[in-house]
């Protein structure tokens, strides 16, 4: 095992019920309630907090909050102020202009940040992933995009991922490596798109750094082209965590899959659980055992 | 004719006291009000009597109050003659802008559906976002969250060539590529997922295609939050979007013919839609619901701020002093009568007592959503209008409300009698097959379905799209988990144009039939459902008798049957120069699970099972798709009886708790042949049945499903239906790569191939 | 000072083009065969005060950067209107 951040940090471990989950939202975000859900289930505290209750003047003393209430952050699904001028951007834009001083302390003391989907492109665009800076946990200018899908179409499938990461990321020590299971997309941005001519580069270092975590595979386990890769993301690249494995972004929505019967094929399959329950578990295992 | 009596902004005097016969419909034409001459003497008997003469403010208030969209003026007689009146004890209301109907011993779930037919025939894109826009909103106002939406679309012939397109009118793919478009970037950017729906070509929707948009929302029953005022000395709050001059006249130019000029005069009348101001709108009624601060609210549809003061506070039996100047605004220089019917979107109307207003308007800031305090509620029945003190308007609301109502004329035309009956056996029956699953009202569509988020809010529990990934099939009813509880609710639209054009009244029947069947195949027991009831121009007495004979069948399938219809829609004036759509009562049907792990979905699920056929087969093909394949004329339209098919029904239901049943489907369009091949795609593997003749392909008589079981239940099945006086019998095995019918049998893959592309092929 | 500007979004080259070729598609199926190509872009007018146009321009810059595109795969142009 390498060495934990949080050893450097001494950020202490924390029993479940002082874990805290906020959900944040903008207008438009629209997956907060059933993000809140799957952390509710497994027993932890989580609240969806828009952004206003950070830093407005306008809200009530109850109401307001600051990102050190919480043990982990999350950035939903959904469409953030409109998906306009680029998904994600207006969020992240207005995240970083408040928060990021906070916001990079937050992630250099090795609290979880999760997106999904569009919480994902947020992460993107505000320079959290792919994250290759240690220090500099939030970039000056994203270096990653989510780009319009191959099809160009808005697609909401169940994918096959395929489990990759070889232990670095902390949202997935529940999973095995290789191991693949059943999300669901549903997006018309995102496509993982690193800058013209350094994609190898950006992929060798992602391998080398083990932050690639999930990958669009076939009902077979292959990498495979549309629509088993359903945006045509470079290298089939479904989600990435940053360098140090506590920044993780993905397009598939783990969420809308924690129980057996939300799976399109559950008359089909027996399972015990939802296949993305083990997401939300792992983060929890991760402040547990800090 | 008009005299001006408010200098900034305008406000005329109109001299109706003064006009004759022919002035006043050259009022009613200048104003754009689209009354009759007999509508315009009423008004003017009505300011003799008060002794003045009316205001713009007050004519156009009246312009939409009467408007078909609004009154209902020609269908009310009939609804209430034929459809209405039957409500068992579990329906709570149906009075509002949705019906709203008991779920559990804590909710209720709230259903609303309506048309958005003529603004998305001019705009397709926006015509049918603001239409998403605007049925939420009917959800919303009685408190509930949306949880699912659905919208069953019409329209002309993909393959029009496009010279043959009549002049003003588009193309039926641009319309329909608009229209997805406007759902999907709504409905997605609210997050309400999109769960059913259909696509229906015919020619006559070339000139009018059909857009009808369906919610279903839930909400606890403590927190029902009725559409009237709570009593006198309330505050009227406005809150959302600005108004503007979108949607000027929008209720008037629903209630006309649509002709070559609508799209250049009508362009102002369709709204633009804002989903990232309903997003945090729902938000923030639904918060100040929760904390118990509304007495009263409405959504601002048809007719803008005019209609929803007037209803509400009429319902709450008290008048209103609205200070429109408080309004606030998208673009300077409106007229006090634009802002009064302005039809802009996201807006919707508040009730608040003195005390709880302060709260409600900190909820709504801290959303950045703008609310203003527009008026109070005041004891007697009238509406008073000013403008910076100024009174403007002064009407009784019940002259307003109340509207007209006509009995109209109508004509039932008899279609040639059933001895003509063209039908024959013309053999060929795998290339009719093939021609039946690459049809575009048959075939896969995914292409659709995938641009709707159907799974967001996690809720989706069968979806619209079912069976193996990747390879899914289409569905007969999607499942939402609405609660945390496991109790579900089932989701089908249905309507069947082909059989209503040929005859209204057993077409209507059937369509019923269907949306029963589709919700039974699930495994939930059919509760309610409601109707968007579209027709072409009511004054017209053969288009009445569609209309007549097509209530009087829902009416009756509707009270035997025993499934209340909680609220719903009459669109008339579907008809252009070019002639009129079929009629078409498009339906929602609503069913309950006990348990949403009880659901069953469509396709095969193993290898070597029985496949059963439910019901009986006759030889009924009017409006069916054998008839269409082959150009047959056919005027049996099939027959139901509302009994049997409840007695169908009960008995399914029966047999899927005694039974493990693996799939189950309902019989319609295309006959056994198509339905068992929708079976067979989702699975990946065919089946072998034995079919002797091509009434069993390909008749579409009702109340029929296939089942597929263990075949060591097959007989215990079949005797457990026939126990309860339904046919039952086994006409297959499923497994294989074919589809093998018996009297004929078609590759797997190929067959399939055709069926995923039948429609997408149109689109690239 | 007044300024009206056009800030332009476009897609760098050799990223996929998606909504142009979609287009692209589309128009030929409607029959125009002589279409080539298509690029999709993005325009924002924006009416801003500044003490000089290169005040202003320094500006714009700094709200590409920080909002208006993505550098991964966006180019972006200002355009002087009026």
């Amino acid at each position: 095992m390498e060495k934990g951040i949080f050893e450097i940090f001494g950020v202490m471990s924390m029993e479940p019920d002082e874990i805290r989950v906020g959900v944040v939202r903008i207008e438009g975000t629209n997956c907060e309630d059933e993000t809140v859900r799957a952390f509710r289930m497994l027993g932890v505290f989580a609240e969806a907090v828009h952004l206003k209750q950070f830093y407005s003047d306008m809200i009530k003393d109850g109401e307001s909050r600051s990102i050190w209430d919480y043990s982990c952050l999350v950035f939903p699904g959904g469409f953030s102020a409109g998906d306009y001028v680029r998904a994600g951007a207006i969020f992240s834009a207005r995240a970083k202009s408040l928060l990021r001083h906070d916001l990079e302390m937050f992630i250099r003391e090795g609290y979880p940040v999760l997106g999904i989907c569009n919480g994902f492109q947020v992460l993107a665009e505000l320079g959290a992933l792919p994250g290759f800076d240690e220090d500099r946990p939030v970039s000056d200018k994203p270096e990653m995009a989510l780009a319009i899908n191959s099809s160009s179409r808005f697609e909401c499938r169940q994918s096959y991922l395929k489990h990759e990461n070889r232990g670095k990321c902390r949202f997935t020590s529940e999973y095995m490596k290789d191991e693949i299971v059943v999300f669901p997309v549903a997006h018309a941005e995102g496509k993982v798109t690193f800058p013209v001519g350094r994609e190898k580069d950006f992929l060798n270092l992602l391998e080398e750094n083990d932050q690639i975590v999930f990958r669009y595979v076939d009902s077979e386990g292959n990498y495979s082209d549309y629509p088993w890769n359903p945006n045509g993301s470079y290298s089939n690249i479904a989600g990435i965590c940053n360098v140090t494995g506590n920044v993780f972004g993905l397009m598939p929505h783990p969420e809308r899959v924690v129980n057996p019967w939300q799976h399109t094929d559950w008359m089909r399959m027996e399972r015990e659980e939802g296949d993305g329950i083990r997401v939300f578990r792992s983060i929890l295992k991760y402040l547990e055992k800090l | 004719m008009f005299r001006l009596i408010l200098q900034d902004p305008e406000v005329y005097e109109i001299d109706l006291l003064g006009s004759d016969e022919a002035q006043l419909v050259k009022i009613s034409q200048d104003l754009g009000l689209n009354l009759n001459l007999d509508e315009m003497k009423r008004i003017r008997e009505y300011f003799r009597k008060i002794g003045r003469n009316p205001t713009d403010i007050e004519l156009q208030s009246l312009g939409q109050a009467w408007s078909e969209h609004c009154c209902y003026k020609s269908s009310k007689y009939y609804l209430k003659k034929y459809l209405l009146g039957f409500r068992p004890g579990y329906v709570i209301s149906t009075s509002d802008d949705a019906g709203v109907v008991e779920f559990d011993e804590e909710h209720a779930y709230v259903v609303a559906f309506e048309s958005h037919n003529h603004p998305s025939a001019i705009e397709p894109y926006g015509g049918a976002a603001t239409g998403i826009g605007g049925i939420l909103r009917d959800v919303v106002c009685m408190g509930a969250q949306p949880v699912a939406l659905a919208d069953p679309l019409f329209f002309g012939n993909p393959d029009t060539e496009r010279e043959r397109l009549p002049r003003g009118t588009k193309h039926p793919l641009y319309l329909l590529s608009g229209v997805v478009a406007g759902i999907r970037d709504y409905g997605n950017r609210v997050g309400i997922p999109t769960v059913a729906g259909m696509v229906f070509f015919d020619e006559s929707y070339l000139t009018n295609c059909l857009v009808n948009v369906g919610c279903v929302g839930i909400v606890r029953k403590e927190n029902i939050i009725p559409s009237r005022v709570g009593g006198t000395g309330e505050i009227i709050i406005l809150a959302g979007g600005a108004t503007g001059r979108d949607g000027i006249h929008g209720v008037t130019f629903a209630s006309a013919e649509l002709d070559e000029k609508s799209e250049e005069e009508s362009r102002g009348a369709v709204q633009l839609g804002d989903p990232i101001m309903k997003e945090p709108l729902i938000h923030a009624c639904l918060e100040a619901v929760e904390n118990g601060l509304v007495s009263g609210m409405k959504d601002l549809g048809g007719g803008g701020l005019s209609g929803a003061v007037g209803e509400m506070s009429l319902a709450g039996n008290c008048g209103a002093e609205v200070w429109l100047e408080k309004v606030h605004l998208k673009e300077e220089g409106m007229k006090p009568w634009e802002i009064w019917i302005s039809e802009s979107q996201e807006r919707m109307l508040l009730s608040v007592r003195p005390q709880h207003v302060d709260e409600v308007l900190y909820i709504f800031s801290k959303w950045d959503v703008p609310a203003r305090i527009i008026g109070v509620t005041t004891e007697d029945r009238r509406l008073r209008v000013y403008w910076e003190g100024r009174l403007i308007y002064d009407m009784d609301i019940e002259f307003v409300s109340a509207g007209v109502e006509y009995c109209r004329d109508y004509r039932v035309e008899k279609r040639g009698s059933e001895g003509e009956d063209e039908v024959r056996d013309f053999g060929n029956y795998e290339e009719i097959i093939m021609r039946m699953l690459s049809h575009p009202n048959v075939a896969s569509k995914e292409w659709i379905v995938r641009q709707y988020d159907h799974e967001v809010r996690a809720s989706t529990i069968l979806k619209p799209l079912q069976g193996v990934i990747g390879f899914e099939t289409h569905g007969d009813a999607a499942v939402i988990r609405p609660t945390e509880s496991m109790k579900g609710i089932a989701i089908t639209a249905d309507v069947n144009p082909w059989m209503t054009s040929v005859d209204p009244f057993w077409g209507s029947a059937s369509s019923f039939d269907e949306m029963v069947r589709n919700l039974v195949a699930v495994n939930s027991h059919p509760h309610s459902f409601v109707d968007c009831l579209n027709f072409g121009n009511p004054e017209k007495p053969e288009r009445m008798g569609e209309f007549v004979e097509s209530v009087k069948a829902l009416g009756w399938m509707s009270k035997e049957f025993g499934i209340p219809v909680v609220s719903g829609n009459v669109s008339f004036y579907n008809e252009t120069p070019y002639g009129a759509i079929a009629p078409t009562p498009s339906l929602i049907g609503i069913g309950i699970l006990d348990d949403i792990r009880d659901a069953i979905s469509s396709e095969f699920k193993r290898e070597g099972s029985a496949v059963i056929l439910v019901g009986e087969t006759r030889a009924e093909f009017g409006g069916s798709l054998y008839s269409k394949v082959t150009g047959i004329e056919s005027l049996s339209v099939p027959k139901t009886d509302p009994e049997r098919l409840k007695n169908y029904a009960d008995a399914m239901l029966s047999a899927f708790r005694s039974f493990r049943i693996f799939a189950c489907h309902d019989v319609s369009m295309g006959g056994i042949a198509v339905a068992l091949a929708e079976m067979a795609f989702g699975a990946r593997f065919g089946f072998e049945a034995s079919l002797k003749d091509f009434v069993e392909l390909f008749s579409e008589s009702n109340t029929r499903w296939i089942v597929e079981i263990d075949e060591r239940d097959a007989l215990d099945f079949i005797d457990f239906m026939s126990e309860r006086g339904c046919r039952a019998e086994k006409i297959g095995v499923t497994g294989g790569d074919v589809l093998d019918y018996g009297i004929t049998s078609l590759e797997l893959d190929a067959a399939e191939e055709k069926w995923r592309k039948g429609f997408s092929r149109f689109l690239g | 000072m007044k300024y009206t500007v056009d800030v332009l979004i476009s897609l760098k080259k050799g990223v996929l083009d998606a909504e142009g070729e979609a287009t692209k598609k589309a128009l030929r199926l409607l029959g125009y065969k002589n279409v080539e190509r298509v690029s999709s872009m993005k325009v924002f007018r924006i009416e801003l005060n500044a003490k000089s146009r290169e005040d202003a321009e320094k500006m714009l810059r700094e709200m590409c950067d920080r909002m208006l595109a993505n550098p991964v795969i966006q180019d972006y142009e200002i355009r002087w209107v009026g």
